[in-house]
């Protein structure tokens, strides 16, 4: 297959699944019960004529099919829509939302998937070893460690018991400039920990057990037999080979940055995407349930498509399949 | 070269690292203990973010405290008992037959932006209000009312029958017609979607700005009309977790929180410096049975619901004590009548000799004398008129606190009294579909209404069946109750009809009122003085129905500070010290170790 088809295919076969997203995005959230001008009944005083009204203004009674074109024909002219729940437009509160989860997120993966793989690649290569057995073992620890879980013990140690850091939020309203950047960091500092801990696991397993199968393979022991340092076994030989699976790891990890970490960022009250679509779904606010999925599956498919292509250049047998 | 490159990114991480931690340590000794500015500033931690900065629009928590800080309504909520008090207006006259009233505006108003404030602004939102059928305010215009305004401070509401409308008073907000007029006539959706940051009000504190999900600052009105209050700020945070905001209010970085799970109480409860407000409730968690009838519906509820014997024995076979304790940590108080106690003047606290006790057994025994008997030796007693097994399916509110375990306590008491409960925990949204379809035997959800008792009294009337009704019980007798306290002007009169509906309603049950759950505020002591409650010392400290605290409330000495204890800067210090150790050990070691494995 050559190259520029292999691209194309790879770029239709996202285009082909981001549709399929969409669609499936619209379908699930209208099959769950209940409606979200319903839930506002009680607490606004909405008699059942207003809530019609209120649902033919957002277009909530036209038949599915109608509701399913005009919703395409939004998104794909970028118009997100606004929310129910408060009038705003998604895209606007999308934006809000974006950076303190690119921060956080973003942030943690890059500190989790080092860490990570320097853990993985010094225990495989030394598999048995004292080192090996207690990383192995607290990364188990830690991957198994339900997130939210860790979030709270921290949040208990460091901020209820020590006092060390503020309890919760992204900064306090009243500061600017430097104090505002190292309120931030204050703040910052709880989450990230939470959520380099609950990544770290995952990647210094996986790493871990693609260096130990890469080691016992022929062209290792060819190396040893031609008499390359071990050092240079090492990182010309097995590292680069073992990093394949880890490398498809990490990129994908980073297309889920956008769908925010749900739990750390209720735990922490950390303004980010994962809290949006957490509050959205509890009040059933379509369009921001749609956008932030969208948001998120997009972000999915194009980090895939990049390791796709990537991987394809990494290992030439890939594009060859 | 490989490792040379590996040293190189693990120097440029241990930098960052230290960085990033000598930065916390400049912000723990550079935390100012007075607000930078030297403000005063009242931190206050809530549950429920703004959900918007439209008085149009609001709905729930944080939007109405917001309102209600930011404007001011016709006549305000006293703190004493939630009856009229001076606001914009000092007081309003009616005629001889109620269907005039002369409202005195104070002279010299302003808004927050320095226009003046005007008889014209309230008869403007009045009409915005009936014009556009904004649905929270509507319903406070009944018989067709006008609005005349033949000076600055008079404001004449003329209505086309006797009415104490005026006087209930009406919870609007008085908005600008300078900034509102524009989208008078627009469809309520163009309406509820504007959005009011900074705002224009007229009470003491102006939003003037919100960070959605993260926090919003309310700032100090130099228009305000009444006395200057000590604080220059109110600062709100959002909390997504209640442990993580009763941590804070500990930490000393908030002075106030607004909304607690009553499971949580005793985290607060025994702290120093922290007094916890269980508000006198404003709701009720009800169990409301359903008749049948509503338009369009095709489900038959239980018939046997309508035996008022029926209906009187699960009364009497529901431990609302229990649900009290167990459900509610203690923070509520059983529940009888529908007008909520907060509502003092209005409420019928039910005498004893008229209360129906909690005794399964003498439940038991009504409904085998009445006939409804196991016949088939299920454990569920059988329908002498239909046969029919009394089988209910309950839906319970999971988006209400409590109502879901309290339906998980009452299909055990149900079942002591052979009645076989199906519970169905639904959220609002379902439950709205559930309460329009009529699609249950009887559901356990909440009410909560005005601090005057005629909407609450409303919704259980006949004709609201379809409409407002629960289960479409339709009562002449109440019906009439209901418009008979609803025409009569004298107060004291009307006090006595109001309480008959309650017992009425009581003896008749339609429903259960379970409970009264307690609203919970939590805030230091030793950083402000001045919380008023409102209705009275057991009502809300944070404004609800009037902003009386905000007015009163002033600093104990070094207050108006956040500071958390904070791990002093040297410790910090160390730390970025040891770390920046350990790396270069570690780079060294990575370097000493490589040729030997070579």
């Amino acid at each position: 297959m050559g190259s520029r088809r292999y691209l194309l295919s790879k770029c239709l076969q996202a285009l082909v699944t981001l549709w399929f997203v969409l669609t499936f995005n619209f379908f699930l959230f209208r099959v769950l019960p209940g409606d979200p001008i319903g839930m506002l009944a009680r607490s606004e005083k909405l008699s059942p004529t207003d809530i019609a009204q209120l649902r033919h203004d957002q277009g909530l009674d036209l038949p599915m099919a109608q509701q399913y074109v005009v919703y395409m024909k939004n998104v794909l002219t970028g118009n997100l829509g606004e929310s129910l729940r408060t009038g705003l437009p998604v895209r606007e509160l999308i934006g809000s939302r974006m950076w303190p989860t690119v921060l956080l997120v973003g942030l943690g993966t890059i500190l989790a998937s080092w860490l990570g793989l320097v853990i993985g690649i010094r225990g495989g290569w030394r598999r048995g070893s004292r080192f090996d057995t207690t990383s192995q073992y607290s990364s188990l620890v830690l991957y198994a460690m339900p997130e939210g879980w860790l979030g709270m013990l921290l949040l208990l140690v460091f901020s209820g018991w020590l006092h060390w850091f503020p309890a919760g939020g992204y900064a306090s309203a009243d500061k600017t400039g430097v104090a505002h950047l190292v309120d931030l960091l204050d703040h910052l500092f709880l989450p990230l920990l939470t959520l380099t801990l609950g990544y770290i696991g995952g990647y210094a397993i996986v790493m871990r057990s693609s260096m130990i199968d890469t080691i016992n393979e022929d062209f290792v022991h060819t190396a040893r037999a031609k008499g390359v340092p071990e050092r240079l076994v090492r990182s010309k030989h097995v590292v680069p080979n073992a990093f394949l699976p880890s490398f498809t790891l990490i990129i994908l990890s980073f297309g889920f940055v956008l769908g925010g970490a749900i739990v750390i960022e209720a735990v922490y009250s950390w303004p980010g995407l994962g809290l949006l679509t957490y509050q959205a779904i509890n009040t059933l606010d379509f369009p921001v349930i749609q956008g932030v999925f969208l948001i998120a599956s997009a972000a999915v498919i194009v980090a895939n498509l990049v390791a796709d292509i990537t991987y394809g250049y990494l290992d030439p047998r890939i594009k060859q399949a | 070269m490989r490792s040379r490159r590996r040293n190189v990114l693990a120097m440029t991480a241990g930098l960052l690292i230290t960085v990033m931690i000598a930065s916390a340590a400049y912000a723990q000794t550079a935390t100012p203990t007075s607000s930078s500015s030297g403000d005063v500033v009242l931190r206050v931690g809530v549950i429920a973010d703004l959900d918007t900065d439209n008085v149009f629009a609001v709905s729930a928590g944080s939007d109405y405290t917001v309102a209600t800080s930011e404007y001011d309504m016709l006549l305000s909520f006293s703190s004493k008992d939630l009856t009229a008090a001076p606001g914009l207006a000092t007081g309003c006259d009616h005629n001889g037959d109620y269907t005039t009233w002369t409202c005195h505006i104070r002279p010299g108003l302003r808004w927050s932006d320095g226009q003046p404030l005007t008889s014209e602004d309230i008869a403007f939102t009045y009409r915005f209000v009936i014009d556009n059928n904004i649905p929270q305010y509507k319903s406070y215009f009944p018989s067709d009312p006008t609005f005349e305004t033949p000076d600055p401070t008079t404001l004449i509401w003329k209505a086309k029958a006797p009415t104490f409308a005026p006087e209930m008073p009406p919870w609007v907000y008085i908005v600008p017609e300078h900034i509102w007029a524009p989208y008078d006539g627009k469809d309520l959706k163009t309406i509820r979607g504007v959005s009011q940051t900074p705002g224009v009000g007229s009470g003491p504190f102006i939003l003037s700005s919100w960070t959605p999900g993260q926090s919003f600052v309310m700032t100090r009105n130099p228009y305000y009309w009444g006395p200057t209050p000590s604080l220059d700020r109110i600062e709100y945070q959002v909390y997504t977790n209640q442990e993580a905001m009763i941590q804070a209010l500990k930490n000393g970085e908030i002075d106030a929180l607004d909304g607690l799970q009553p499971s949580l109480i005793n985290s607060v409860q025994g702290s120093p410096n922290i007094a916890l407000q269980k508000v006198v409730s404003d709701w009720w968690l009800n169990l409301a049975f359903n008749f049948g009838g509503q338009p369009g519906s095709t489900y038959t509820p239980l018939p046997a619901l309508h035996d008022l014997v029926v209906r009187k024995a699960i009364e009497m076979a529901i431990d609302k004590n229990a649900i009290v304790q167990k459900v509610y940590e203690g923070a509520a108080t059983p529940g009888d009548t529908i007008v909520r106690p907060a509502s003092a003047y209005w409420h019928l606290d039910i005498p004893a000799d008229k209360e129906f006790q909690y005794n399964p057994t003498a439940a038991n025994q009504m409904l085998q004398q009445a006939g409804y008997v196991d016949t088939n030796g299920d454990g569920i007693r059988e329908d002498p008129k239909t046969g029919q097994p009394l089988e209910m399916h309950i839906p319970a509110s999971t988006d209400t606190t409590g109502a879901e375990q309290a339906g998980e306590l009452i299909v055990g008491y149900l079942k002591q009294i052979g009645i076989k409960v199906d519970l169905l925990p639904a959220t609002d949204a379902k439950m709205n579909d559930y309460w329009g379809s009529g699609n249950f035997d009887a559901y356990i959800w909440y009410w909560s209404g005005d601090p005057d008792p005629n909407y609450q009294l409303f919704v259980f009337t006949s004709a609201q069946c379809g409409s407002w009704s629960d289960g479409c019980w339709k009562d002449p007798h109440f019906d009439k109750l209901y418009e008979a306290q609803h025409t009569e002007m004298n107060q004291t009169k009307r006090q006595a009809i109001v309480k008959e509906a309650q017992q009425y309603e009581y003896d008749q049950v339609p429903g259960v009122v379970l409970a009264y759950p307690n609203w919970l505020e939590a805030y230091r002591t030793d950083r402000f003085t001045g919380w008023v409650g409102q209705p009275g010392p057991d009502g809300y400290v944070l404004p609800t129905y009037n902003y009386d605290t905000w007015l009163s409330l002033h600093p104990l000495g070094e207050t108006s500070s956040s500071s958390s204890s904070g791990l002093p800067g040297w410790v910090w210090l160390i730390a970025a010290v040891v770390i920046a150790g350990v790396v270069v050990v570690v780079v060294r070691r990575g370097r000493k170790i490589e040729p030997d494995e070579a």
